[in-house]
């Protein structure tokens, strides 16, 4: 079911499009900031004032870039058409009397959401990496007032900095493929899943609601940049459970939905 | 599985099936059989409660109350004796951007089974498509899309095929092509269960009918018996009142009346040549004898005619 279920979404064009936004966003902050290759981005500070250092700046620095808005958004979408498009299409009931049973399809449905979650998260790297390369060359991570990584502390918390937003973009999939399966049609969760993102993150961005926003994923999605602060390391541990906590969540509320649910109703 | 009482084998069985969506009873206490070799209209009007009754036989629908069987198998979401069962339900749907072939691999493959399936070259024969069936769905029309439904439910040889309306959409010549197919599939030993409105198609098609109406079940049997008195003739002669005379005086006939030019005769159990020799014998010339059988048509329109309590009750 996963061969399947990855063979009818990501042979979309709608997919295809989306995927190659994420990657092409990347590309295209590399062609506008390249004149300043070398040298420290404007005046701004962060993962955005390095990014221009290295291939590997301007990767952190587009992921941090992509990662609030676009990247969920484009993870949304992917989870909601796994969820829904057989329902939307009327195969959903072709595929039960080939015959799949439920757990068959849940299981496929759900490894196809990972995967698809995988390939978005990807394409920004890959994107920021190699527009990167071609831009600003091979150069070690620099932090802004601070000495340069070495290859192997920046390689840890790239590596670390990229599972931690793995996992962020898995929660808002599972959030987006448990509205996939809730609402009557995908074009209906996905919308609400988008509409779940900005709230969240507006909600995220009031100080006044602070105590609404950590229970909120969205709130601890930028927790990663700080791997790459002078300071060092951050403490993730808190938005790893949150992330995690809302995967087991959703994914248990889709797995109730698909197994009550009269596949007709 | 089970044995019906002419020795064949009981594909289909649907045990008091009942089901209920809100304050409408869709399917009341159904309970039909359609046996090895048979093929079986499931009819109604609009509403009758036909593609409840074939969703629950697929499992795709839960009775509330009542068993429904296959091949002697409890059906349930997904089970595993579907796979033995070509299905055409709630029209045809594909994957809009993949290919007539890219579809039937998909619904194929769902279940792990090796590309291609037995019957694979008899279903895209059928199905007609040509060149069209490496175009994406999409671009299909109605009926290429429904010929492409009934080559997926084909493909894999089943024992049990159940197809909702499945001349939809189909020319006169796609219908009768169907017809033979679906004939050549009983014979051959497998169950048909089709619903249709298309009662002249069903007359020339099915063996055996299942009248629903308003959720119930109205009657169920042979077509033929269903159809009407096989044992009644119109008999054209030359003098119907020495006609009427002559076969009066025949054992077992019940009833004999004159009608403008030809005499209708209820003989049970004498066949329409002894008839004909006696007249003859009589010197009677006996211009044509039919069978006063009813069309199905009549007697649909017959059994579910005036039932207009409604089916909540």
């Amino acid at each position: 079911m996963l061969r399947i279920e990855l063979t009818t979404q990501l042979l979309r064009i709608r997919t295809l499009i989306a995927l190659a936004c994420l990657t092409a966003v990347p590309a295209l902050a590399a062609m506008a900031t390249a004149p300043h290759a070398g040298h420290r981005n404007g005046d701004q500070g962060g993962l955005f004032g390095a990014s221009t250092y290295s291939a590997l700046n301007h990767t952190m620095a587009s992921l941090q870039f992509i990662a609030p808005l676009l990247l969920p958004i484009v993870v949304a979408l992917l989870a909601c058409a796994i969820a829904s498009a057989d329902r939307d299409w009327g195969t959903l009931r072709y595929l039960y009397v080939a015959p799949v049973t439920r757990s068959r399809l849940l299981a496929g449905k759900l490894g196809a959401v990972a995967v698809t979650t995988v390939a978005a998260t990807g394409c920004v790297l890959a994107g920021g990496l190699l527009s990167g390369l071609a831009v600003f060359g091979p150069h070690p991570f620099h932090i802004i007032d601070a000495p340069d990584l070495t290859g192997g502390d920046a390689a840890a918390r790239i590596l670390a900095a990229s599972g931690y937003t793995l996992l962020c973009m898995l929660s808002i999939a599972a959030i987006a493929f448990t509205l996939g399966l809730l609402l009557p049609r995908g074009a209906e969760a996905l919308g609400a899943a988008i509409a779940f993102v900005v709230v969240a993150s507006i909600l995220n961005g009031q100080s006044s609601l602070h105590t609404v926003a950590v229970v909120l994923p969205v709130h601890y999605w930028q927790n990663w940049t700080s791997l790459f602060t002078p300071a060092g390391t951050h403490h993730l541990g808190t938005g790893i459970l949150a992330q995690i906590a809302t995967i087991i969540l959703t994914t248990g509320i889709a797995v109730l939905v698909l197994h009550r649910r009269d596949p007709t109703a | 599985m089970q044995t019906s009482a002419d020795h064949t084998t009981v594909m289909i069985r649907a045990d008091e099936l009942s089901k209920r969506y809100g304050h409408t009873q869709a399917v009341r206490r159904l309970g039909f059989a359609v046996n090895s070799g048979q093929i079986c209209a499931l009819l109604g009007p609009n509403g009758a409660g036909k593609t409840s009754t074939m969703r629950m036989l697929l499992g795709l629908s839960t009775p509330d109350t009542g068993s429904a069987m296959i091949l002697g198998r409890p059906i349930g979401l997904g089970a595993d004796v579907l796979g033995r069962v070509g299905v055409l339900i709630d029209g045809p749907a594909f994957v809009p951007h993949l290919t007539g072939t890219g579809n039937l691999k998909l619904l194929w493959s769902a279940t792990r089974r090796a590309w291609p399936p037995p019957a694979l070259d008899d279903a895209l024969d059928l199905a007609g498509l040509g060149a069209a069936i490496d175009r994406k769905v999409k671009g299909y029309s109605t009926g290429m899309k429904q010929r492409l439904m009934l080559a997926q439910a084909l493909m894999r040889a089943p024992d049990v095929l159940i197809l909702d309306e499945p001349a939809n959409g189909l020319d006169p010549a796609e219908v009768r092509t169907l017809r033979e197919h679906l004939g050549a599939l009983a014979r051959q030993g497998a169950a048909v269960l089709v619903s249709s409105h298309q009662l002249a198609e069903v007359q020339q098609l099915a063996t055996h009918i299942v009248v629903m109406n308003l959720g119930r079940l109205v009657t169920a049997g042979p077509l033929p018996a269903l159809l009407g008195d096989n044992d009644t003739y119109r008999i054209q002669v030359e003098d119907p009142q020495r006609a009427t005379a002559v076969l009066h005086r025949m054992p077992g006939i019940a009833t004999v009346t004159a009608h403008d030019g030809e005499v209708i005769v209820a003989a049970p159990g004498t066949p329409s040549r002894d008839l004909v020799h006696a007249l003859v014998t009589a010197g009677i010339g006996v211009t044509s004898v039919h069978q006063a059988s009813r069309s199905l048509e009549e007697v649909f329109l017959t059994m579910t005619e005036g039932d207009d309590e409604h089916a909540s009750h």
